[in-house]
């Protein structure tokens, strides 16, 4: 029997289900006519249902047919003959993507479920659901990819809804500060990616993965390129997924992404967005196996930021930033496991510790009756690591201690280290340009500085 | 309990010099101004102007709004929304007004309209006003100066423009210029070019469009020359100190207090910290200024603006210099002057206020926290916080501003230059000029002002500003309920009172507003029932310790210290089962908490994750989506390992004094007699026992919702009352105690047997207690009271269920019991209950006077018998002295969480994350946040608690004299007040100092056969209405 068909229907319609999601969820709210909760809700649940269920159909079929690697191909759509490019909209079903889709379908329908409650009558509701919406077809397509110019389109899906859901309580400061900060990381990250992807065209002329690393399914691809191509492709890579899983040096926008509604911290930063960085390397792994350098140094890069965070982890003292830590040591970990060349390992652990750490992280506001509980069985109070009295005079473990409190020092060494520099340079150019142009126009040219910051007063406090 | 840095606080205040002296009475004056919310697991609910009583309440909430940044009442838009809901009707405003005004409401302003009218007017119609750039652009580019305003009336209009057009044809057609002795010099002018403008030749072919525009371009330029004849005082220069970093921000848009408080948010957090980090702050026990000291000297700060902070703790340290000498050291050097100090202290701690004050209150209240802190610590925290600004702003005035000269002239470096004045004029022109287009003043009239009536005139629209018109629609919202609950409880009144004469059974509950509704089920189902209402503490103060819990817990008002201990004891013949159900318990504590900890750590983590973690999932989904099944089945698999059923009460001690210890635990039988008694003799039942008293106490219990305590009861300091219940009941059942009371003259009928039992309001189940002890003759009438109540619980879910609005409108009874039993198990339930949302009426009396009235769960109902008394009202005194700071704590509460939900209240839930196990922060990094969260508050109506006491004013007076907190409650209208004549429907309204006979506005009231014909498909307030079934019998013949 034919199974190609059916491979072909069940996979469009793993793609399908989330992008007509998106389009269903978010053109009302653009001409204004936006879909009332319980209509949200409902066509989300519909959507993860249709998307789970092909998915785990595909993954019977791929079991009973014992095939191994599904490409479902949605024609090229643009090819420059001289350039020798074509930009193909590719996505490949194989033991890497299907687990990691079906992942994600599941926490994002929990996710969902749990934030059409949550969120009941928040004024955001609809916003929230459209974001959501991105965000699980930002993560699918990532997943499914066969293109680097596709999962790329994935990975710019989810960097963008998760900044803005970050920035969810946008009448707020510092939600709307960070969900910047949390951006600005990820540009970083999306460049780095993006020189890659330019890069690998030029080295191959393909962003194609069956190219690039070979027909052989994954994890046994092996790659065209030469050890010192790959040591260059590979780093950019490794720094993508630094910035995308908030490795060491980028850890800082971490806890500061706590900013959103409980259930979107849970699905992003405890569970899905926070392993794409992991996910990355896993998809590119015989292009990091193919340079001894960039696996060395993509195992010292999990370990350090395990190390790192656990240590945080230990001394913060809310339950959320606790928790993002605390996910970050593992992400820290999976990282390490792919520079060993655990693959399965790697992606058994990202999927066990999403689950667990969204199942942690929703039940985050529970913390002070989980403790009491847990008090009234142990029958006292409970211990934390070490008593202060062991650690007094033990200067090694108070250094310890500061430079865990202060996150490693790390958001302040990159402020030093390339904010400050970058912002006193364009200070800079800006006092030239101020003098240039105050010379021209013979006076002070700017009006935006007759202008005050503030509202002159608020006339019902007056 | 004084704040000092050193140990032995009295010997050292003495040593202390002067000047820090007065900074440390300074300091502690402005720490009464930090919230007073304590650690977030016991939720006391308190006026959250506390620190303001002295003042009248409506002085309070101004000068309150200006300390905090806060709103004093809801934005004029929506009490305008109330006006068109008809929530506030025109009479509401008119009579407000008119109590406002007093004699001065009729007189006539400039001769145009009465002060009353000018009034109403700008209450009625929203008056717009906008920055004058803005104005301008209204008055050049819309229609405002060729269209009346849409709401003006229309006769109003016709009118204007009709005489605007006889003037002008009468006095200027021909180019005169009537001379108004009066006038404005150049309003001839003005009146002329405006013609010429239009085209004065052919005016009598002029459409009616023109004619409405050139009366409203006519009266706006008349508005405008007139208005400049009033001059605003010149606004006050701020008395309050204003902190540099203030200036520094309005000057330059940089806010230093983003980097002071980002260290300073995670160091409190590390400090106060109740035991979840794992590792706690080094060196805490030495204070919080040197272990901030130590902390960051250990390895130096990288931030630039910190650079300069190595020294300076190196030097605090090498100096040793007291946390008190450094304030004063930085103060002076911030050049902040002698007598702004006060107020500089107050607004720098302020800053923080939600950490600050959890810095006060673990300090001086170290008995309600796990890990306490040093005293001092409030002083070291301002110390290390001026530490920090000092150095930030020292950074910040090197790199973003050019001033150079010493910090302490910072702020007068970069305060703005003085504004020009005739700041303002557009808006008051634009008010005068709206005013006129409804009030009917038409160029004619204007025409003719004289200078000093156009000052008269504007001056008084200035005078009604917005803070003033939202006072008074406040008001008016506030008497439009207050009428509607006095007429209902009059009318009421005139159908016959009397108690149910053979009473089949007796339930004594919480005075709680949410027991209300599940009263008036009950004598619903069962009008042979009868109900009380007592503090739902019953008199009994203690601490209580549960067979599975690890401490004892206060379960009392918090005002009350308990002296006396209770344990819940397992009974012997389970002792085995007992002690091994606690070593699984504590064995699967222990492994649950290895797991807690141990899944963020490296190892610990990799393990479960890698392991268990994909099992995560199944619970992760069970628990969303299957809230109320997966309750069930965790229900079920904790009673294998829960204490087992049968305890009993460790209720009364052999030793003399009470204490902890084992002999020591207990009330002796005296003790409990005189409980017994003052819980009788509160509420009146002293005569006519049924069989069976059920005595419940009230707690809620809900997932995932730090602030669960706040839903519990408010009597018992927010716990569970049902200990309470379960002890008061066994002390009633003591032969002893009946023998003592006899012997006081409370004589209990033989067979009176008392239950104990618990009303869980969230899911709306009961649990009896100690019923396996339940005499063989009382078995029958406990089944009866049982299927009622059960009957009841259904209905009162039903009732609560309106009020939700995922609930559908179409649930039965049975629905409804589920529907609400799967919120409280509900992971990601915000609204797990309404809590005490809508409450706004506290009546103190006889239930008498108000069963078979529906007040929709509005109203605390405290049972308290008048004929009883004591010609001193001893009674009422003790009992208005709990109910009038605990309602009037939890109403104020919600009013103001209400008011300005971001700004007293602590925001939306959904950000919220537990910090330091003490409260919630929103997000990661932020104060701690006090008050209430919208989602508890929103339904609620933003009224001043209205006692209705039933007594005489005369009694009141006594008590209030007696009683100066009770007194200042109420005189300065936190609360209103009402009394209720014990002997007929005469009711008299406290306003102002007097007592004011009523006079009803209405008749009757709706007559309904059972709650649910009146409450069935709405899902907002409703009114009063008479419940036939629960009326005495004698109406029941009547109709």
């Amino acid at each position: 029997m034919n199974w190609d068909p059916w491979f072909l229907s069940l996979g469009l319609a793993t793609v399908i289900a989330p992008t007509v999601l998106t389009i269903v969820l978010s053109l009302p709210a653009l001409i204004s006519r936006p879909l009332g909760e319980g209509t949200i809700a409902r066509l989300t649940q519909v959507s993860v249902v249709v998307g789970l269920v092909s998915s785990i159909a595909i993954l019977a079929l791929m079991l009973f047919t014992g095939s191994r690697d599904v490409p479902i191909d949605l024609g090229t759509w643009v090819h420059l003959e001289e350039q020798d490019f074509h930009f193909s909209v590719l996505f490949r079903f194989d033991r890497l993507s299907v687990p990691f889709a079906i992942l994600t379908f599941v926490l994002c329908g929990t996710i969902s479920a749990f934030a059409s409650k949550y969120l009941h009558r928040e004024p955001g509701y609809v916003r929230f659901f459209v974001l959501f919406s991105f965000f699980q077809l930002g993560m699918i397509i990532a997943s499914l990819a066969a293109t680097i110019e596709t999962l790329f389109a994935g990975w710019e899906l989810v960097g963008l809804s998760s900044a803005l859901l970050v920035a969810f309580f946008q009448e707020r400061v510092s939600p709307v500060r960070n969900g910047l900060r949390v951006w600005a990381v990820y540009r970083v990250a999306d460049a780095a990616f993006l020189v890659a992807a330019v890069a690998l065209h030029h080295m191959t002329g393909k962003g194609d993965f069956f190219k690039l690393m070979g027909e052989t399914p994954w994890p046994d691809g092996t790659t065209a390129l030469a050890s010192n191509q790959a040591f260059f492709v590979g780093i950019l890579l490794l720094i993508a997924a630094a910035g995308k899983s908030a490795l060491v040096p980028f850890s800082g926008w971490l806890p500061r992404a706590m900013e959103g509604p409980t259930p979107s911290s849970a699905v992003f930063y405890g569970a899905l967005s926070v392993h794409l960085g992991a996910f990355l390397l896993l998809r590119f792994s015989p292009i990091i196996e193919a340079a001894v350098a960039t696996r060395v140094l993509t195992v010292a890069l999990g370990l350090g930021t395990a190390l790192f965070a656990t240590s945080a982890a230990r001394v913060q003292t809310d339950i959320k930033t606790a928790l993002s830590f605390a996910s970050l040591t593992q992400v820290g970990l999976i990282v390490a496991e792919i520079g060993f060349g655990l693959y399965y390992i790697a992606l058994i652990h990202i999927i066990g510790h999403a689950c667990l750490r969204t199942l942690q992280l929703l039940r985050a506001p529970s913390l002070l009756r989980d403790y009491h509980s847990l008090e009234n069985a142990i029958g006292g109070q409970l211990s934390t690591e070490r008593p202060e009295e062991e650690r007094t005079g033990v200067w090694l473990s108070h250094v310890w201690y500061r430079w865990a409190f202060d996150r490693g020092l790390l958001d302040a060494g990159l402020q030093r280290v390339f904010v400050d520099p970058f912002l006193s340079m364009f200070r800079l150019f800006d006092r030239w340009e101020r003098k240039w142009t105050d010379t021209l126009s013979g006076g002070e040219s700017r009006e935006s500085d007759r202008v005050s910051a503030h509202i002159d007063s608020l006339e019902d406090l007056a | 309990m004084t704040l000092t840095s050193e140990s032995n606080s009295s010997a050292a205040e003495h040593a202390l010099p002067a000047r820090l002296n007065h900074l440390l009475h300074q300091l502690e004056h402005a720490a009464h101004l930090l919230p007073a919310q304590g650690p977030i697991r016991v939720f006391v609910h308190h006026n959250t102007l506390h620190s303001f009583e002295e003042l009248p309440f409506d002085k309070a909430v101004v000068a309150g709004a200006r300390t905090f940044s806060c709103q004093p009442y809801l934005a004029e838009s929506r009490y305008r929304d109330f006006l068109q809901r008809g929530r506030i009707r025109t009479e509401d405003l008119q009579a407000v007004l008119r109590d406002d005004l007093g004699e001065r409401a009729g007189d006539k302003v400039a001769n145009l309209s009465s002060r009353l009218d000018i009034r109403s007017s700008m209450l009625g119609y929203s008056l717009r006003s906008a920055p004058t750039a803005e104005l301008r652009w209204l008055v050049a580019e819309t229609d405002a100066l060729n269209r009346f305003r849409s709401e003006a009336p229309s006769a109003v209009r016709e009118g204007f423009i009709d005489e605007t057009r006889r003037w002008i044809m009468r006095d200027w057609r021909n180019g005169h210029r009537p001379q108004s002795t009066t006038g404005e010099p150049d309003g001839a002018e003005l009146v002329t070019s405006l013609l010429e403008q239009f085209g004065r030749k052919s005016i009598e072919r002029w459409t009616a469009a023109q004619w409405e525009a050139i009366s409203l371009q006519l009266t706006w330029r008349l508005c405008l020359a007139g208005a400049r004849h009033f001059q605003p005082a010149a606004p006050q220069p701020t008395a309050a100190s204003r902190r540099h970093r203030t200036v520094l921000f309005e000057a330059t848009g940089l806010d230093i207090d983003l980097w002071v408080d980002d260290v300073m948010i995670r160091f409190c957090g590390a400090f106060l910290d109740q035991g979840f980090a794992r590792w706690p702050l080094p060196d805490r026990s030495r204070g919080f200024l040197r272990s901030f000291c130590e902390l960051y000297d250990r390895l130096a700060p990288i931030e630039s603006w910190m650079k300069q902070l190595g020294n300076e703790l190196q030097r605090v340290r090498s100096s040793k210099q007291s946390a008190l000498a450094l304030i004063a050291e930085i103060l002076d050097d911030l050049g902040v002057e002698q007598g702004e100090t006060a107020d500089f202290i107050g607004a720098t701690l302020l800053a923080l206020r939600g950490w600050a004050g959890m810095v006060w209150q673990v300090e001086t209240r170290g008995d309600r926290a796990v890990v306490p802190i040093p005293h001092g610590s409030l002083v070291e925290y301002l110390a290390v916080r001026l530490l920090l600004e000092r150095v930030a702003l020292n950074h910040a005035q090197r790199t973003v501003t050019k001033f150079r000269g010493p910090l302490s002239q910072l702020r007068q470096a970069l305060a703005p230059p003085e504004r020009a004045e005739s700041q303002g004029l557009e808006q008051r022109a634009f008010r005068l000029f709206q005013l006129a287009q409804v009030l009917g003043w038409s160029p004619n009239c204007l025409y003719g002002l004289s200078p000093t009536q156009w000052e008269a005139l504007s001056g008084e629209v200035e005078a009604f500003h917005g803070l003033e018109r939202r006072r008074v629609l406040q008001a008016a919202y506030e008497r439009n309920y207050r009428q509607k609950v006095l007429d209902a409880h009059a009318i009421r009144n005139r159908l016959p009172v009397e108690r149910p004469r053979e009473p089949l059974f007796q339930v004594i509950t919480c005075i709680d507003d949410r027991e209300e509704s599940f009263r008036r089920h009950i004598e619903e189902v069962e009008p042979r029932a009868e109900t009380f209402g007592a503090a739902g503490f019953f008199s009994v103060a203690m601490y209580y310790r549960g067979a599975g819990d690890a401490q004892y817990v206060p379960l009392c008002p918090v005002v009350v210290q308990p002296q006396h201990f209770v344990r819940e004891d397992v009974m012997v013949t389970y002792e085995e089962s007992h002690k091994r159900r606690a070593k699984t318990r504590q064995a699967l504590g222990n492994a649950s908490h290895s797991v807690h900890v141990g899944s963020r750590t490296i190892a610990g983590g990799a393990l479960l994750t890698g392991l268990f973690g994909p099992l995560a999932s199944v619970p992760l989904v069970a628990r969303v989506l299957f809230p109320r099944f997966t309750g069930q089945i965790k229900r079920f698999a904790s009673r294998l390992v829960q204490p087992p059923p049968m305890t009993q009460l460790q209720l009364e001690r052999s030793a003399p004094t009470p204490g902890n210890h084992e002999e020591e635990i207990g009330f002796s039988v005296e003790e409990m007699t005189n409980i017994c008694e003052r819980l009788l003799r509160d509420m009146g039942l002293t005569s006519n026992f049924a069989r069976l008293v059920l005595v419940m106490g009230h707690g809620s219990n809900s997932l995932n919702n730090p602030h669960k305590s706040a839903y519990d009861c408010g009597a018992c300091g927010g716990g569970a009352g049902g200990p309470n219940a379960r002890a008061i009941s066994e002390m009633m059942n003591d032969p002893r105690v009946r023998e003592g009371l006899a012997a006081r003259g409370l004589t209990l009928t033989r067979d009176t047997y008392f239950v104990g039992a618990f009303h869980n309001t969230c899911d709306d189940s009961i649990t009896y207690y100690d019923l396996e002890r339940l005499p063989k003759s009382h078995q029958r009438s406990f089944g009866d009271a049982f299927r009622a109540i059960d009957e009841a619980c259904d209905r009162n879910a039903h009732e609560r269920c309106r009020r939700f609005v995922s609930a559908p409108l179409s649930l039965t009874f049975e629905q409804a019991r589920r529907h609400v039993e799967a919120r409280s198990e509900d992971l990601a339930q915000t609204r797990p209950e309404c809590g005490h949302a809508t409450n706004a009426i506290c009546m103190v009396g006889r239930r008498e006077r108000t069963r078979g009235l529906f007040m929709d769960r509005r109203a605390f109902l405290t049972s308290y018998d008048p004929t009883q008394d004591t010609a001193d009202s001893a009674i009422l005194t003790r009992i208005l002295q709990a109910v009038v700071p605990v309602c009037g704590g939890i109403n104020l509460e919600y009013y103001f969480s209400y008011v300005d939900p971001t700004g007293w209240g602590c925001g939306t839930k959904l950000p919220h994350n537990v910090s330091s196990m003490l409260g919630v922060m929103d997000g990661p990094l932020s104060d701690l946040r006090t008050g209430l969260p919208w989602q508890m508050v929103e339904i609620h109506e933003p009224v001043r608690l209205l006692f209705v006491i039933e007594s005489t004013p005369e009694r009141l007076r006594g008590i209030m004299q007696a009683n100066p907190p009770i007194a200042r409650m109420i005189e300065n209208h936190w609360v209103q007040l009402a009394t209720l004549s014990p002997d007929n429907d005469e009711i008299h309204v406290y306003e102002r100092g007097e007592f004011h006979r009523y006079q009803p506005e209405v008749d009757s009231l709706p007559n309904v056969d059972n709650s649910v014909e009146w409450y069935r498909g709405w899902r907002d307030h409703l009114g009063f209405a008479l419940v036939r079934p629960s009326l005495p019998t004698t109406n029941e013949k009547g109709r």
